[in-house]
């Protein structure tokens, strides 16, 4: 989970003595604000939103003149950036940068160990800087990192600001013990800069970026608030989908995503949902959702995610789909939890008969099942077809895509 | 031996976390599968309970030094919780259990970094996080992989199936199994950020195995290990057929933010994504018998492109008809 840069700073920086400008965060402009504009001779103006880039997209405006500030704070404290909506403005005490650094660590699957990744060239973006000015220290002991180990490689790529070794070296052991403290994924900083304070040189982290481990030890979530990492607003039969699973753990049904597609998707499996999603937008299929059903879910969650699924409007196929599973009873979420869901949709009038299935499935009472899903298919008018595992299961999504352009002259996307 | 470093004749399977929901219902089962090959369960409390078809002690220590299965416990099987999972491992570890599958899904990140360092210190093996178990059809199984009745996904074979996703590494066996090829070893590696095995671990175990014919690897967008594949490959470090299927190509034309299916690893510069994993694996095709499945159910075809023989009869056809059609 990503933090806001407010967060991260009043959070993990300050506990970790990651040394930050003076800042106040504010929804809107208050006396606090105020009062902290007062006393500083020059402020720097930040959108609060979690999307990168935001200087780019003129999200981040350097204020001199102090009549300025509030005309600005109200801008940036509400404009919306890449689509998504500011929560408030971070405003900053204005440094006198005399250079620029990029810090970051994270974790690298080459190494299998948190890497430092530094670089003297900082303050664009990362994929901008020259690959070779850009440095790893791969921390292959977690035990034991200490600041001489830092100095040894700053010396090692040739730093050449040799009276920042040691302050420089010691900070960057901060922000790698925030990282390592704090269970994130990545903390990034970028610029970590040297200011001029009077006579004197300090280093100050001028950004940050924290994204945390979903699952570390102490859940993110609990601290900080559920956040979508969607960039939009849940909708409506996302959010109901949510509290198919809330208070029952009984098995996955809830995990459903709306895209703008034609092609219902009743998938199961992380593995198997990705591969038959990814196959249909092959094929040319354009889906209408995205789900990921397991861990053998009883009848009633079926019958929830299946209505849900059913009722957004604009379909005109389904593919249920998934492998041989180990533990789902085939014979309670498709032959009862699915098939009451048609059979009441239809008694209910709501149940579209124009759709075009097709259903690929195996595993415990797999004969069963299908068999029931059949009559049920019988009974209320539905066409479809289907097949247990002698179909490979990405051959599902391109059989579908055959029987609706044969049945509903369906015109699959031209995918390059 | 018979089988692998990650699953033998000689193994012996102790169950951490013995008596909760799913980890009794995999020894009932393996017990049913595969008789003796689960020795003893661990559940802080429950020593001396009867409730399983093996002995349950308290600690580990216990169980390693009973005169009964002591000497045959070799492998262990973690169901614990994800917070858990360390003290999991550093019992195991501590008690000389030099082969380890952590099936828990969700182990916190700075932990798995903690177990991977310990395990390269102490020279044991550990597959996962996120691991759903081994298959070797020739031996046995450790884990749930397969269900109740595994002869649907597998026979003995020459096919070696890696795949982060567990599901996935079943429905291949068995894709395999109905084209013709059997199954000499199915390992579900995890799609954790920090895993313990490889891919490329994996081969370099079995590059010398004679029972290996061919490899099918199964990759998700995230992380370097597939890329790392190509890299061992082309350094000459395995030469055997390998047929790879990448998945996650979709993730790149979809909206920003939209995530689906695992929470894969960090994309890393120049790696991660499923179409940088590709082009890798593609380029190391030039020279070995590397080959890259486009939709899923290709890796048939492309483990007989690359002449890998048949274990027996090709038991479908290119048609396969509907059980049952309403049209």
């Amino acid at each position: 989970m990503k933090l806001y840069e407010h967060e991260a700073l009043g959070a993990i920086f300050k506990k970790y003595k990651i040394p930050v400008p003076r800042y106040v965060f504010s929804a809107e402009m208050n006396d606090a604000v105020r009062q902290f504009v007062e006393k500083e001779p020059g402020v720097v103006i930040k959108s609060m939103v979690l999307v990168g880039k935001r200087g780019k997209a003129g999200a981040v405006k350097v204020v001199s003149d102090k009549s300025q500030v509030e005309k600005v704070f109200s801008d940036l404290a509400t404009r919306e950036v890449y689509g998504e909506k500011s929560i408030g403005a971070l405003v900053e005490e204005k440094l006198d940068i005399e250079k620029e650094f990029y810090l970051s660590v994270t974790y690298s699957t080459k190494d299998r160990a948190p890497a430092i990744i530094f670089s003297e060239h900082g303050g664009m973006d990362v994929e901008e800087i020259d690959p070779k000015l850009i440095h790893t220290y791969v921390v292959s002991d977690v035990r034991s990192v200490y600041p001489y180990q830092i100095r040894q490689f700053l010396v090692g790529i040739g730093f050449s600001d040799k009276e920042l070794l040691r302050p420089l070296s010691e900070v960057i052991v901060s922000v790698y013990n925030a990282f390592w403290g704090s269970e994130s994924r990545l903390l990034e900083i970028n610029p970590l800069v040297v200011a001029r304070s009077g006579d004197k040189r300090k280093i100050v982290a001028a950004d940050a970026v924290v994204i945390l481990d979903d699952d570390a030890s102490v859940n993110p979530a609990v601290i900080y608030g559920a956040r979508s990492a969607q960039g939009r607003p849940l909708t409506q039969r996302e959010q109901d989908a949510i509290l198919i699973d809330q208070g029952d753990h009984r098995g996955k049904a809830g995990s459903y995503v709306e895209l703008d597609g034609d092609i219902a998707m009743m998938t199961f499996g992380g593995g198997g949902s990705t591969v038959t999603a990814e196959t249909a937008i092959e094929a040319g299929l354009r889906i209408a959702n995205l789900t990921d059903i397991g861990g053998n879910p009883p009848a009633e969650k079926m019958y929830r995610i299946s209505r849900i699924i059913l009722s957004k409007p604009g379909l005109k196929g389904v593919l249920v789909c998934g492998g041989t599973a180990s533990n789902t009873r085939i014979d309670v979420t498709l032959g009862e939890g699915l098939a009451k869901a048609l059979d009441d949709m239809n008694a209910e009038g709501k149940l579209d008969k124009n759709l075009v299935w097709v259903v690929r499935r195996s595993g415990p009472e797999y004969v069963k099942g299908l068999k029931m899903l059949h009559e049920c298919f019988v009974r209320n008018g539905i066409r479809g077809e289907i097949y247990d595992s002698q179909l490979p299961i990405t051959e599902a999504p391109i059989r579908l895509k055959e029987l609706m352009i044969k049945h509903v002259g369906y015109k699959p996307e031209q995918v390059v | 031996m018979k089988g692998t470093v990650y699953l033998n004749d000689k193994t012996g399977i102790v169950v951490i976390g013995a008596t909760g929901r799913e980890a009794s219902q995999v020894i009932k089962e393996s017990e049913a599968l595969y008789p003796g090959i689960v020795k003893a369960g661990i559940t802080p409390g429950k020593g001396g309970s009867t409730e399983l078809p093996v002995p349950v002690f308290d600690t580990l220590k216990e169980a390693v030094s009973d005169p009964k299965v002591g000497k045959l416990l070799n492998t262990a099987l973690i169901y614990v919780p994800p917070v858990s999972v360390l003290d999991a491992v550093m019992e195991c570890l501590d008690n000389g259990i030099k082969v380890l599958y952590i099936i828990t899904e969700h182990v916190p990140i700075r932990d798995s970094e903690i177990i991977y360092q310990e395990k390269v210190r102490r020279g044991a093996i550990i597959v996962g996080g996120t691991s759903l178990g081994c298959f070797v059809p020739s031996v046995g199984r450790v884990g749930a992989i397969g269900g109740k009745d595994p002869s649907v996904a597998f026979r003995d074979g020459g096919i070696v199936v890696i795949s982060k996703s567990g599901g996935l590494t079943v429905t291949t066996a068995e894709m395999f199994r109905r084209r013709g090829w059997g199954t000499y070893m199915a390992l579900a590696i995890g799609g954790d950020i920090i895993s313990n095995t490889t891919y490329a671990d994996v081969l370099k175990e079995i590059k010398g195995d004679p029972r290996v014919k061919g490899v099918a690897m199964l990759g998700e967008p995230g992380g370097s290990y597939e890329e790392q594949v190509a890299d061992l490959i082309l350094s000459g470090g395995f030469d055997k057929p390998v047929a790879a299927f990448i998945s996650g190509r979709f993730q790149e034309r979809m909206p920003e933010g939209v995530a689906f299916g695992h929470a894969g690893a960090i994309v890393e510069r120049g790696m991660g994504k499923a179409t940088d994993k590709i082009a890798r694996l593609e380029a190391a095709g030039k020279k070995y018998p590397v080959k890259v499945a486009f939709y899923y159910h290709d890796l048939v075809k492309a483990i007989e492109s690359l002449g890998v023989p048949r274990d027996f009869e090709d038991s479908t056809t290119e048609h396969v008809k509907p059980l049952y059609s309403t049209f």
